[in-house]
């Protein structure tokens, strides 16, 4: 009836993306999901002034099983003497992705510059 | 290949084929067997298969654009657990099934035939989906697996549903054949309610995982769902009757009088069928999780307006054939 080679091919390919995703998922859902494990890295080597200021590229990568939502970072530094606060929100962190930001600055502020994670939903 | 191989009737009547009436239904075997004989030259060649591959895969992207562009979605496919995203599988391959057997069995396909007809659609709309993604730059590597595998799980979800309708509506658009003048259209109430599930949830879709829902729920107050209730039901109301009248009927007419054969039961059942489905999706795309009783039936109520039309759209591809239905009867 309905035997020739294409049928085959499809229905193969099928059955092996069907087998994939539903193994892939079981084991996701049996193994169950790690916290959400947030790092934060400044690139401060890519840093670099531009006519708004001063830019800091940064590295979020969320390293758990878990999404997180609203992902609020900070960074702190001081500018000129005085302290200045740079935020930035992430809409989603998946698990094992990461997202590059770029926190802003007056001016290149003098020593270290600090980033935090304030906090993020977990959906 | 069961959701491309050329269905010959019109979209409700497969549905409503199963349902129907005694005199009906041997009309549809009739032509079931019909079809077989005439369908069966481009059973073996290659390229029927391709072309009835390709007519899916069309039907599927017509389904399942919309969704694939939805931003709420790529986020769901991230954040929905793995467990949720298998149930939700197995919902719409039960539902893909489901549509493949209603249109497959009046073409006398085994059970066998239909599981694998299945398996292809579930298998191809996977591997389109994950196509589209990655054609829209929403699917690379530096997502992570879970990211990747739970996007294409819930993006395949309505491609799939498009290919089990490209067995019906596409198939039939290329065949030429039936139209609104089909021969055995007499559908009983339960293939009504079938169609009307089934428009109810194709409608739905679309909106059920925007943040619209959410935000029209939040602000509506119990007068507003009230008005929602009533206008819903009252779309109902107007599209049975006007397909009544585009069949001539009269609402005790239709061969019985249930309680489903009333406008006023029709309407109701069609509405409760339109709010579970609206429940439902409501619930997979993560919309009610955190939610009270109250906001849960915000919600269901304002995507049921959607959905409630999408039933009477539904009905009313099916009350629109009734009249003709009647004429073949009487030359049966």
């Amino acid at each position: 009836m309905r035997r020739n080679w294409l049928e085959w091919l499809i229905l193969v390919v099928s059955v092996a993306a069907i087998a994939a995703l539903v193994g892939y998922l079981t084991i996701q859902a049996v193994s169950g999901n790690a916290p959400v494990d947030i790092a934060i890295e400044p690139r401060r080597a890519e840093a670099r002034t531009t006519s708004a200021g001063w830019e800091l590229p940064v590295t979020v990568r969320n390293a758990g099983g878990a999404p997180a939502v609203s992902v609020a970072i900070e960074a702190t530094a001081s500018v000129a003497g005085q302290a200045e606060t740079s935020e930035v929100v992430l809409d989603l962190l998946a698990p094992g992705s990461d997202a590059d930001l770029v926190m802003g600055f007056s001016a290149e502020p003098e020593g270290e510059v600090t980033l935090r994670l304030i906090g993020y939903e977990s959906p | 290949m069961g959701y491309g191989r050329r269905p010959h009737g019109q979209y409700p009547r497969p549905l409503g084929a199963r349902y129907a009436e005694p005199v009906g239904r041997q009309a549809s075997k009739g032509d079931a067997a019909g079809q077989a004989t005439s369908g069966g030259d481009d059973d073996g060649s290659v390229g029927a298969t391709a072309r009835d591959h390709l007519r899916a895969v069309a039907g599927g992207l017509l389904v399942g654009l919309p969704l694939l562009w939805t931003q709420e979605v790529w986020e769901d496919g991230a954040v929905l657990s793995p467990g949720k995203l298998l149930v939700l599988l197995g919902i719409a391959f039960a539902v893909v099934a489901g549509f493949n057997a209603l249109a497959g069995f009046r073409r006398d396909r085994t059970w066998a035939e239909v599981l694998v007809d299945s398996i292809q659609a579930m298998g191809l709309s996977a591997l389109v989906a994950a196509a589209a993604l990655a054609v829209l730059g929403r699917l690379d590597l530096s997502l992570g697996l879970p990211t990747i595998a739970g996007r294409v799980a819930i993006e395949m979800i309505p491609v799939a549903f498009g290919m089990s309708l490209a067995a019906t509506v596409l198939g039939e658009a290329e065949e030429g054949l039936g139209g609104p003048s089909g021969q055995d259209a007499e559908v009983g109430p339960m293939g009504r309610l079938v169609v009307a599930g089934a428009g109810a949830l194709y409608f739905a879709l679309n909106i059920a995982p925007t943040d619209e829902v959410r935000e029209l729920a939040a602000g509506a107050s119990p007068a507003q769902l009230l008005v929602v209730l009533f206008a819903s039901l009252g779309i109902g109301l107007a599209i049975v009757f006007h397909a009544e009248f585009r069949g001539g009927l009269a609402a005790g007419s239709r061969g019985g009088d249930g309680p489903l054969e009333t406008p006023l039961g029709e309407t109701a059942a069609a509405y409760a069928l339109a709010l579970a489905v609206s429940g439902v999706l409501l619930w997979a795309f993560g919309s009610t999780e955190g939610a009270d009783l109250d906001a849960v039936l915000a919600q269901t109520l304002m995507l049921g307006i959607v959905a409630s039309f999408g039933a009477a759209a539904g009905r009313l591809l099916v009350g629109g054939g009734k009249g003709s239905g009647d004429e073949s009867r009487a030359g049966a």
